[in-house]
């Protein structure tokens, strides 16, 4: 029986964590290779939906991590992130989902020990509470229908190449 | 009411409005009204009965009711909220309007069930109430009823909630939303949901499916939470029109509740208080930030 | 001449054991977790709220779910492949159905076996077993004596109960009545020539349409005819100015039954093609690809609702898509009243021809 291994996805900003993390890889951190990273250019880019989308689609847990206030290469997208991201986690939290799962932090270009804690520290967390029941098995529960796939021919075959 | 039947005469017969949206009577209660002519204002009425946000008419896209002409809209003091609001984001200009503010002591839930105010008709966003008289008005009318009765069973709700384990909460809010069908009601009644390509339609990519399972209806009312947050007018037509009564206005009045607490903001009719989201401060809460 | 036996109380709730036994569902009005009536899934017949308070909602979703899977895809080297989803179609039968909801689904079933066969639809009527209860007396808003219903009619229903003092007095309406009434012979027992006693009142909508009874010819007639001549009328202009298009009308009501097709990819390589509920009452129900939309105000839309239910299914297939069951008089936040609509056009329709002062 495999022990669980939980499934986080990051989303980061290109200009400060994304590059704190290429550090943390180049100098050769050891860390957890739990989380598969999305780039953006911008925390404030990031929409809650994407949280969403990840839980759905079998992220266990999600970590959001950015440019430090103060720091942000576009001057203010941070800022306007951490207001976005304090009613959302909230609304989460308010909605039943367990505040270990949703990670959020600061990491600058400079900070790739702090991206190895932060990740070490979050799959820990993750990994506490197991895999995320809750959410993925949202859509299966489809009570008025107990429908079965049936197994059969390709129904279109692809281009014999 | 008399002085809203006057004022309605007046403002049409002299032409300043072309019509008067208030209240009517009707075998299930007072109800939306649209008086075009001088003669018809007597059929206005305004009481304890009248829960309808009639703001919501003048959200872009109701269009039926804006061929009409330059309205006058009756409001209570969380209607004039969403005026504010709906003028704050560029969808309403001051002047293309007439308010003609009525005091109030609360309104009952629903008219069907309950012809007076009592602690248990009561709609739930009333007691407490702090906007009884609404400021932005260009006319206000009525005497000052006193305040509406019960208590604010919403916050308990909520904090009742909050003392559960995330376990608790979570199946709460399964049971509560396995009722919903994905009608949108809620969106489509609401002055403030307004975008013409709201996020919910959009299949490219695909970010809230729009079946009715749980996924699909987490996605939506989690969204619609967030997207209202610092501007939900507390109104509670989205969950009154709810044909299956899910607690909308618990997720509404929960980020309202946050950002007051983290921005110090509360909704209110002045058109010119900026908005929370979209705005920030350098100090603004980050405890949750590593 | 429909059979009549008689079942007790007591013999339903055992009725209603040995069927969930057996691996059936059994719906009934029951309490929501809010506390208001829907048609639920029991287990006892202790959970049903029977001639209480109405259901919410009709019964629609116990033949079309508001989302249903229709197939799957999956995409491998060898192509893409498409996995049709089967619904067993549980077994259910539905006790206590009000018969406004049981007759909107034998209205719905002409639509469903129109163009094409409604195989989804048809999987789960063959499946479903229908037990009417008279209505004792009729709710507000109610308005199903208008429309030639009632709340004793049979109509949809596979056996119709009627209570008398601790027993019910049973129709047996259909074959499939008959099949279950026999495999459960022992929980009923014979009573020829029994009287069904006569419901107290007729339905009328608030007194919406209480005058129309003794109109000169059948309003629902000339409402379907007028309907077809005043596609332009201001009429549509005044009843949409409080309509909100919510929706909520058609998501209660028995006989609405348009829905949306969409898809909801799993990744890139799979995903599921589903069929959801939708509603005329959206701005977008009827936008074309080109971005024209036909019924792009309210007016357009509210009037078409209105002329599909009593103008177009009377046209092609012979009844209104109405039952009268007046959930959407009661679930409207704006205040629109269906029978109040029908009221106004009936008096237009049925008032006398203006006399000609010249040539015709």
């Amino acid at each position: 029986m495999k022990e669980f291994e939980p499934r986080l996805v990051a989303f980061v900003c290109n200009w400060c964590t994304y590059t704190g993390a290429d550090l943390a890889g180049t100098s050769r951190l050891t860390m957890d290779p739990n989380v598969r990273i999305v780039r953006l250019p911008c925390t404030g880019r990031i929409d809650p939906l994407f949280i969403l989308k990840a839980f759905e689609r079998g992220a266990d847990g999600v970590i959001v991590s950015g440019c430090h206030p103060g720091d942000c290469h576009y001057t203010a997208g941070n800022m306007h992130a951490r207001r976005r991201f304090a009613v959302f986690q909230d609304l989460l939290h308010f909605a039943g989902v367990d505040p270990d799962r949703l990670t959020f932090s600061w990491v600058s270009a400079s900070e790739g020990l702090k991206w190895r804690d932060i990740v070490n520290d979050a799959v820990a967390r993750v990994r506490k509470l197991g895999p995320f029941q809750e959410y993925q098995s949202l859509s299966r529960l489809d009570e008025e229908f107990e429908g079965e796939f049936t197994s059969e021919e390709p129904a279109m075959a692809g281009r014999q190449e | 009411m008399k002085e809203l039947q006057e004022l309605a005469r007046t403002l049409l017969s002299e032409g300043q409005v072309k019509v008067v949206v208030g209240w009517e009577d009707s075998p299930g209660g007072p109800r939306p009204a649209f008086i075009t002519r001088p003669e018809d204002a007597e059929r206005l009425v305004f009481d304890h009965r009248c829960v309808h946000n009639l703001v919501a008419y003048l959200s872009p896209g109701h269009v039926d009711v804006a061929r009409l002409g330059k309205p006058a809209v009756v409001v209570k003091g969380c209607d004039a909220r969403a005026a504010a609001m709906l003028m704050r984001e560029s969808q309403l200009s001051r002047e293309d309007v007439v308010l003609i503010g009525v005091r109030c002591g609360g309104v009952v839930r629903d008219p069907r069930e309950a012809d007076t105010l009592t602690a248990d008709s009561v709609a739930p966003r009333c007691p407490g109430c702090d906007a009884r008289q609404p400021a932005l008005a260009d006319h206000l009318l009525g005497e000052l009823p006193p305040p509406p009765p019960g208590e604010n069973r919403r916050d308990k709700e909520i904090a009742r909630l909050e003392a559960m384990r995330p376990s608790e909460r979570w199946a709460f809010w399964q049971a509560e939303l396995a009722r919903c069908v994905r009608c949108n009601a809620c969106r489509q009644v609401c002055p403030l949901c307004y975008c013409e390509r709201c996020v919910a339609l959009k299949t490219e990519p695909l970010w809230i499916e729009s079946s009715a399972h749980p996924r699909g209806v987490m996605a939506w009312h989690l969204t619609r939470a967030q997207h209202h947050a610092g501007r939900c007018s507390d109104c509670g037509e989205c969950e009154r029109a709810c044909p299956v009564s899910i607690m909308l206005s618990l997720l509404n009045r929960k980020a309202a509740q946050v950002v007051e607490q983290r921005f110090g903001y509360v909704a209110s009719d002045d058109p010119a208080a900026p908005a929370p989201i979209g705005a920030f401060r350098t100090e603004d809460t980050e405890e949750f930030i590593r | 001449m429909s059979v009549v036996k008689t079942i007790s109380e007591e013999a339903l709730a055992g009725l209603v054991r040995d069927l969930v036994a057996s691996g059936t569902r059994v719906l009934a009005p029951a309490q929501s977790s809010d506390g208001a009536v829907d048609y639920q899934a029991i287990q006892e017949l202790g959970e049903a709220v029977l001639n209480g308070a109405m259901p919410r909602r009709s019964l629609r979703a116990a033949l079309q779910p508001p989302t249903e899977p229709l197939f799957a895809w999956k995409r491998d080297a060898r192509g893409l492949k498409i996995e049709p989803m089967r619904d067993p179609a549980t077994p259910q039968v539905i006790v206590g159905a009000r018969p406004c909801d049981a007759a909107g689904i034998e209205v719905l079933d002409k639509v469903m076996d129109w163009d094409y066969k409604d195989a989804p639809w048809f999987a789960r009527r063959e499946a479903t077993t229908v037990i009417s209860l008279a209505c004792r007396e009729p709710q507000p808003s109610c308005f199903c004596g208008s429309l030639g219903l009632g709340p004793s009619s049979g109509q949809g229903a596979d056996l119709l109960l009627h209570r008398v003092d601790s027993d019910y007095l049973v129709e047996v309406l259909t074959p499939k009545g008959e099949a279950l009434v026999a495999a459960h012979s022992a929980r009923f027992q014979d009573t020829p020539g029994a009287e069904a006693p006569k419901p107290a009142g007729a339905a009328d909508a608030d007194g919406m349409l209480a005058g129309l009874a003794a109109a000169p010819q059948p309003w629902v007639k000339a409402v379907d005819e007028w309907l077809g001549t005043h596609f332009a009328d201001e009429l549509w202009q005044q009843i949409s100015l409080r309509c909100l298009g919510c929706g909520g009308c058609t998501s209660v009501c028995p006989t609405c039954h348009c829905f949306d097709i969409v898809d909801e990819p799993e990744g890139t390589q799979r995903g599921l093609r589903r069929r959801n509920w939708d509603t005329c009452q959206a701005s977008l129900f009827t936008l074309h690809a080109s971005g024209h939309n036909p019924r792009n105000d309210q007016s357009a839309r509210c009037r078409q609702r209105i002329l599909h239910k009593f103008h177009i299914y009377p046209k092609r297939f012979g009844e209104v898509l109405c039952t009268g069951c007046g959930r959407c008089v009661r679930t409207c936040p704006a205040g629109v009243s269906l029978p109040e609509v029908l009221r106004d056009i009936a008096e237009k329709a049925l008032a006398p021809e203006p006399v000609s002062g010249g040539s015709a």
